[in-house]
């Protein structure tokens, strides 16, 4: 039996109880499993965290704190699959034009530049990060976060919103490792390697080259050292053996094309994200098995832009149909998932939602995208992601389909505890304080 | 263990190109180039290959017939030396960058694709820029207008690597001059012509020493010996490739002192050097060009833009030809891409060659310089259908292309290009038109922090 | 000693005074000027055209220039190009194009001229016989000067040392191509890094200098010619004088529509005399630019369409556009080292419909017009002066070889370093 503790919510004028309900029941209410079909009227249990019972015909146990369902819908939590929701925001690199100190030279990619493949985004959650809340009012009970100031950033952690301390929202503390196309460094530009798209492409290729030959190295030494040159010690490549994916971006059909074909040589499980061209692509993607995380942040003409100077009708088709790639993914049994690339309000990530189910996407399919297919990508598919007994309590409940113009969210369960988004701050009313 | 990386077999098969049904194009004057002038003469082209070519040549059931009355038929253009399609062209932080490759970031949709086309281009030598003593990977393609990046490749062509010489790898090893600001990043090796030779012999010395480490391991292993083998290097892989003689060397060259210079490390180290590029003072030391066996691809007539091309000359090429090198002339631009046709026409101005010869040098004399000639470059049976059309005849200024074939297919029709202007400017007007309609009903989307930012 | 002298002195003379007369015959002459002349002959004396027709006599003394079988037209005008201005433009010690600053007016490119630039051999050999050197840069840029590419001094090559003020249209938004490098678009102050409202504003406020520079100028020429107690003078504003009385045509490089239509208001509303300079989206308002009534100088016919949609011959239709809009034109190469292939730019107009002769107008006599010296040359019109070319065949087609050049007259020297270094190599064994 897990020790309960209880915990001092940050927000003023709100009553605490030393220890609140852990056992709910959301009574006949439409319930939305995702993994099966939606169940019309029935109840939800939530036990200790995890999910206890759900059906149709179930009697709320009678230490649960019921929640008359009727009018609202229960879907399994949203999962944002490419985030950067709960690490604080990094402060804005200044360019100087004053003499920076002399960055050591880069030969090569021996040098491991823009490399910081040992970052943990798990290390760097703050448990308090505004954006955590934030999200949480809009639906989501999940983020996968990443780090992202590298070309070979780090590994991303998958984790729940809500809790006291990062480590006890953590699902997973290497989710992936994010990779980056960047050229150039501040205050030098391009000059320093990798200083071309080529130049990143050969670089991350010799990366997974050096890993494969340092744990092949390692091997042999370790079972016979003697007489051999002992292989350096070089934990940017111990963190890249580590991770079981890789994301490269891909937004044009171009790139998704490329990366496809680049992940297949690298022989690494790769995801892509961007994907607003990747409707292209449909059938590339769906041969090589790649799934795609696509941004809801879906491409717009700059409001700076010169209104004289029109764009070329490549680029005006492919902003006119990259919402529909989520249903030309679906049609063609294209797995993916959306991530919100920085919307910060939650109404938009709705609307963003929407305009893809308004361009062909199925309903049915949004939510999966949001949900389950999210953690399938990610391998957690077993515990999250779907509202099934014996997973982890993440649900969103809403008054109204979900991603329809008037949908309220009501309550969202994070771990089993019970958060009600304020119908206009947005702030939270915590009932009670989750597990450690 | 082979070390050995071939880019054109990575790449997944493409889809079949020679799916279109036989063509006829009749009654035109056929410039084979290699087999001589065919008046009033016919093409048939079947499975993407040349399949008769003649006076009289009957039409299979089921072929379309293109009536080329009173227009020219040539082999389709091929470009020695060409930046388009590639997103990147230097990687020019390093002086030696063979680890990076073009073939890795083709964009097919690269509209300068359509426009050689429409130039009578139908092969081109794509290559890394000239920022570094020995540059990236370069890759022959076809202009396959429409089709995906892996299906732009010529098949089975050798793949390249790029050199250059002179003004352009010493750039960023000269310092500020006098009285200006210091540049904020440290000057890169090599500042003089003396240093580019040393980056060469560097890096082969280094290849010779990767290639020998390999073959150390390798005894180990026959000999059962446990062994950690080297780790795989890039970098120095094409460079073994190059004295293997797998992959051709392109060298953009100026003055005759460093094109000597290459000429000996060549020598020295046991490898070819298969094109000079530019090779502007080529003239100088024809001689010593041809002895090495080493072609020529250079410009018909552009000089005084550096100091290195002060001493350029039109009659370059026809001079470089006299003395037995074989000459080929190339664009680097994707303006000048679009008229080879009249840049040939110049060496018959600077040079007094013969048609042929000048036509040469835009077809079969490319072809052969980089061993794709027993597929293209000249009008023969069994050759690939890559074929331009023009309206009068290609060396003179008054011509223009009308059609293009490649494998046998249409890709390039000014005719359809001309009618289907209305309808595109239409779509045009109706996307800009739908999406300033959607603009004014949603609101703007906030400004989050995005993954990378 | 000394009669001898004196005696070689004489024939030296005798030669020299009939250096620019001699009578060519059994040519076509192209005239530019009404038909062409088969089996003709033109006589010059002195350096100027004194007759053209089919039976004409050589005058006692004057040599004969046998060119049977030959074809002779005008030599060509560039109308605009940096021919003994700049050497090597990679180098800029060499250069002498773009002085600093917006408000150059009194710059005149002449002084600038290298008459031992090797550009100006090679340039004539292929039967250029004037150029408009041009000076460049921000806004005012300064006086264009016609010259003749052959002369000891400027001062002999000068034909108009200020043909026109150039000005370049100011833009909205930077329209000139970055550099390679992360480096400056990482600079928050990059052009690129601008807001479209941005931009307008810094071109609004350059539009106000422009405009009050004018002004400036028109109360200098009020105060000059009143004889204003106050008046003094002014090297930059003296330079606007010509301009503001319509004496001195403004050369205005506008390359799009917006910049395009707002140098044709310009000059509607400092009414001044103007010329359009490279307007590459002229096609776009053939009509207004044909009100107008102002003249056009097209920069090189085989170049790159403007943006990824524009048709892929846009820019070798242009032309014949203008033609058929009846818009007078003329084309320039703003070049050094492509000058020479002037007459191929033409050419490439024709497969798109620029009728021959057309072509071959827009390098001679619409030069001249444009540049208000059609009463000199342009064409083989008895009265002006001696500017011709013999060629074996069509100028316009590249395997045709210019045999010989006249410049007033004179028959210049077709050997250039290019030719030297060709003769130099063939002999190498």
């Amino acid at each position: 039996m897990r020790i309960r503790l209880s915990a001092w919510c940050a927000l003023p004028l709100l009553l605490q109880s030393a220890e609140g309900p852990q056992v709910f029941a959301i009574r006949n209410a439409r319930i939305v499993p995702v993994s099966r079909a939606p169940i019309e009227k029935g109840t939800v249990v939530i036990r200790d965290g995890l999910i206890d019972a759900v059906g149709a015909n179930i009697d709320p146990p009678a230490d649960a704190w019921v929640i008359e369902g009727a009018g609202l819908t229960v879907y399994p939590g949203l999962i944002d699959a490419l985030s950067t929701w709960g690490i604080p925001a990094a402060a804005p690199v200044r360019s100087s034009t004053t003499a920076t100190p002399a960055a050591p030279a880069i030969s090569g990619p021996e040098d491991r530049p823009s490399n910081t493949s040992y970052l943990k985004a798990a290390d760097q959650i703050v448990a308090t990060d505004r954006s955590i809340e934030a999200a949480r009012d809009a639906g989501f009970t999940t983020a996968i976060t990443f780090p992202t100031a590298n070309i070979f950033a780090g590994h991303g952690a998958i984790f729940n919103l809500a809790g006291e301390r990062p480590g006890g929202m953590i699902v997973s503390p290497s989710a992936g490792m994010y990779i980056a196309i960047r050229t150039g460094a501040p205050g030098i530009g391009s000059r320093t390697f990798p200083g071309s798209l080529m130049g990143v492409i050969a670089y991350i290729r010799q990366i997974y080259l050096d890993a494969d030959h340092y744990k092949l190295a390692n091997e042999i030494y370790a079972t016979h050292p003697q007489g051999l040159q002992r292989p350096a010690y070089d934990r940017t490549l111990a963190a890249v053996l580590e991770s079981p994916r890789i994301l490269l971006p891909a937004s044009r059909a171009v790139e998704v094309d490329r990366m496809v074909r680049f992940g297949q040589e690298l022989k690494r499980s790769t995801l892509l994200y961007g994907g607003a061209e990747a409707w292209r692509s449909a059938e590339l993607l769906r041969q090589a098995k790649t799934p795609v995380l696509v941004s809801l942040k879906w491409p717009e003409r700059l409001p700076t832009a010169d209104p004289e100077a029109p764009d070329s009708l490549r680029v005006l088709e492919m902003r006119d149909k990259a919402p529909s790639t989520p249903g030309v993914l679906a049609k063609a049994q294209v797995k993916f998932a959306f991530y919100s690339d920085g919307i910060a309000n939650p109404k938009d990530v709705a609307k963003a939602v929407k305009k893809a189910i308004d361009a062909g996407l199925a309903q049915v399919d949004a939510v999966r995208a949001m949900t389950l297919s999210a953690a399938e990508i990610y391998n957690v598919a077993d515990r999250l992601g779907s509202i099934d007994k014996g997973k982890i309590a993440n649900l969103v409940v809403t008054e109204g389909d979900l991603f329809q113009d008037r949908t309220k969210v009501k309550y969202v369960f994070v771990d089993g505890a019970k958060y009600e988004p304020q119908p206009d701050s947005g702030s939270a009313r915590k009932a009670v304080e989750g597990t450690q | 263990m082979r070390i050995y990386l071939s880019l054109a077999a990575a790449a997944l098969l493409p889809v079949s190109i020679f799916a279109a049904a036989p063509i006829v194009i009749r009654n035109a004057v056929v410039l084979t180039v290699t087999k001589g002038t065919i008046r009033n003469g016919s093409v048939l082209v079947r499975d993407g290959k040349i399949a008769e070519v003649g006076t009289n040549v009957n039409a299979p059931a089921g072929a379309t017939v293109i009536d080329a009355s009173g227009q020219y038929i040539m082999p389709g253009i091929i470009d020695c030396h060409s930046h388009i399609i590639a997103e990147a062209i230097n990687e020019g932080t390093v002086s030696v960058s063979s680890m990076v490759g073009i073939g890795d970031v083709l964009n097919p949709e690269d509209i300068a694709i359509y426009r050689a086309l429409a130039g009578g281009v139908t092969t081109a030598n794509i290559l890394h820029g000239s920022a570094n003593s020995i540059g990236g990977k370069c890759v022959v393609v076809k202009m396959r207008w429409g089709k995906s990046a892996s299906e732009l490749l010529f098949e089975g062509a050798m793949p390249g690597i790029k050199f250059a010489l002179g003004e352009n790898p010493k750039r960023r090893g000269l310092t500020a001059p006098f009285g200006a600001a210091p540049s904020p990043t440290p000057a890169r090796y090599p500042a003089t012509r003396m240093g580019v030779e040393s980056v060469i012999r560097g890096a082969f010395n280094d290849a010779k020493v990767y290639q020998a480490a390999w073959k150390e391991y390798e005894a180990k292993k026959r000999r059962g010996e446990i062994a950690i083998p080297p780790a795989r290097d890039l970098k120095l892989e094409p460079l073994v490739e190059v004295l293997e003689g797998k992959r051709l060397v392109h060298a953009h060259c100026y003055r005759q002192d460093e094109i000597l210079m290459l000429l000996h490390v060549a020598d020295d180290y046991g490898f070819h050097i298969q094109t000079l590029q530019h090779v502007l003072e080529g003239y100088k030391v024809a001689k010593e060009i041809a002895a090495h066996g080493t072609g020529a691809s250079t410009f018909s007539d552009w000089w005084a833009y550096k100091v290195e091309a002060y001493d350029a000359i039109p009659y370059n090429a026809a001079l470089m030809m006299r003395k037995g090198v074989l000459v080929s002339l190339n664009s680097d631009d994707a303006e000048l891409m679009r008229h080879l046709n009249t840049e040939a026409a110049k060496v018959m101005k600077y040079g007094d060659v013969t048609e042929t010869e000048a036509l040469s040098t835009i077809t079969i004399n490319p072809a052969k310089q980089l061993r794709i000639d027993n597929r293209v470059g000249s009008i023969e049976v069994g050759k690939d259908a890559d074929l331009a059309i023009y309206d009068a005849h290609p060396l003179s200024t008054f011509a223009k292309v009308t059609k293009v074939l490649i494998d046998g297919q249409v890709y390039f029709d000014r005719d359809k290009d001309v009618a289907e202007r209305p309808e595109k400017e239409k779509v045009k007007q109706m996307l800009i038109t739908k999406a300033a309609e959607e603009k004014k009903k949603s609101a703007p989307q906030g400004a989050g922090r995005r993954p990378g930012q | 000693m000394r009669a001898a002298a004196l005696l070689l002195m004489a024939a030296g003379l005798a030669k020299a005074a009939d250096n620019d007369s001699f009578l060519l015959k059994g040519a076509t002459i192209h005239t530019m000027a009404g038909k062409d002349i088969v089996n003709g002959a033109i006589l010059v004396r002195n350096g100027k055209i004194a007759g053209v027709g089919q039976d004409l006599n050589a005058p006692a003394g004057v040599k004969v220039i046998d060119a049977s079988g030959m074809q002779v037209y005008p030599g060509m005008i560039d109308s605009g190009t940096t021919v003994g201005l700049t050497e090597i433009s990679g180098v800029r010690e060499t250069s002498d194009v773009r002085e600093l600053g917006k408000f150059n007016p009194q710059l005149r490119a002449s002084v600038a001229v290298n008459p031992e630039s090797e550009h100006i051999p090679v340039t004539r050999a292929n039967g250029i016989t004037a150029v408009v050197a041009l000076p460049d840069g921000l806004g005012l840029a300064g006086q264009a000067s016609l010259i003749h590419l052959d002369g000891w001094t400027t001062d002999e090559m000068e034909v108009k040392r200020s043909a026109a003020m150039h000005l370049r249209m100011p833009t909205i938004g930077g329209t000139r191509q970055r550099g390679e490098g992360g480096g400056d678009s990482e600079d928050p102050a990059s052009p690129s890094r601008l807001t479209f409202e941005q931009r307008r504003q810094a071109y609004e406020k350059e539009m106000l200098e422009l405009n009050n520079f004018f002004e400036d100028a028109k109360r200098y020429a009020q105060a000059k010619k009143s004889g204003s107690p106050n008046f003094r003078a002014d090297l930059k504003l003296e330079a606007m004088l010509p301009v503001i009385t319509r004496t001195e045509p403004l050369l205005i490089t506008a390359e799009r529509e917006r910049a395009i239509r707002d140098a044709l208001q310009f000059a509607g509303k400092q009414n001044i005399r103007m010329i359009l300079c490279d307007p590459k989206e002229a096609y776009k308002m053939l009509d207004e630019i044909k009100k107008s009534g102002v003249p056009v100088v097209l920069g090189p016919t085989l170049a790159l369409p403007l943006t990824e949609d524009d048709f892929y011959d846009q820019p070798f239709t242009t032309p014949s556009q203008l033609y058929k809009a009846g818009i007078p034109f003329a084309f320039a190469s703003f070049s050094n080292q492509f000058s020479r292939d002037l007459p191929y730019q033409a050419a490439a107009a024709v497969p798109f419909g620029l009728p021959k002769e057309e072509a071959m107008k827009a390098v001679t006599i619409n030069a001249a017009q444009i540049w208000g010296v059609a009463s000199q040359m342009g064409s083989i019109e008895e009265g002006k002066v001696a500017d011709l070319m013999v060629t074996d065949g069509d100028p316009l087609e590249i395997q045709t070889h210019v045999k010989q050049v006249f410049i007033q007259g004179k028959s210049v020297n077709l050997d250039d370093k290019q030719k030297r270094l060709y003769e130099k190599y063939e002999k190498r064994q």
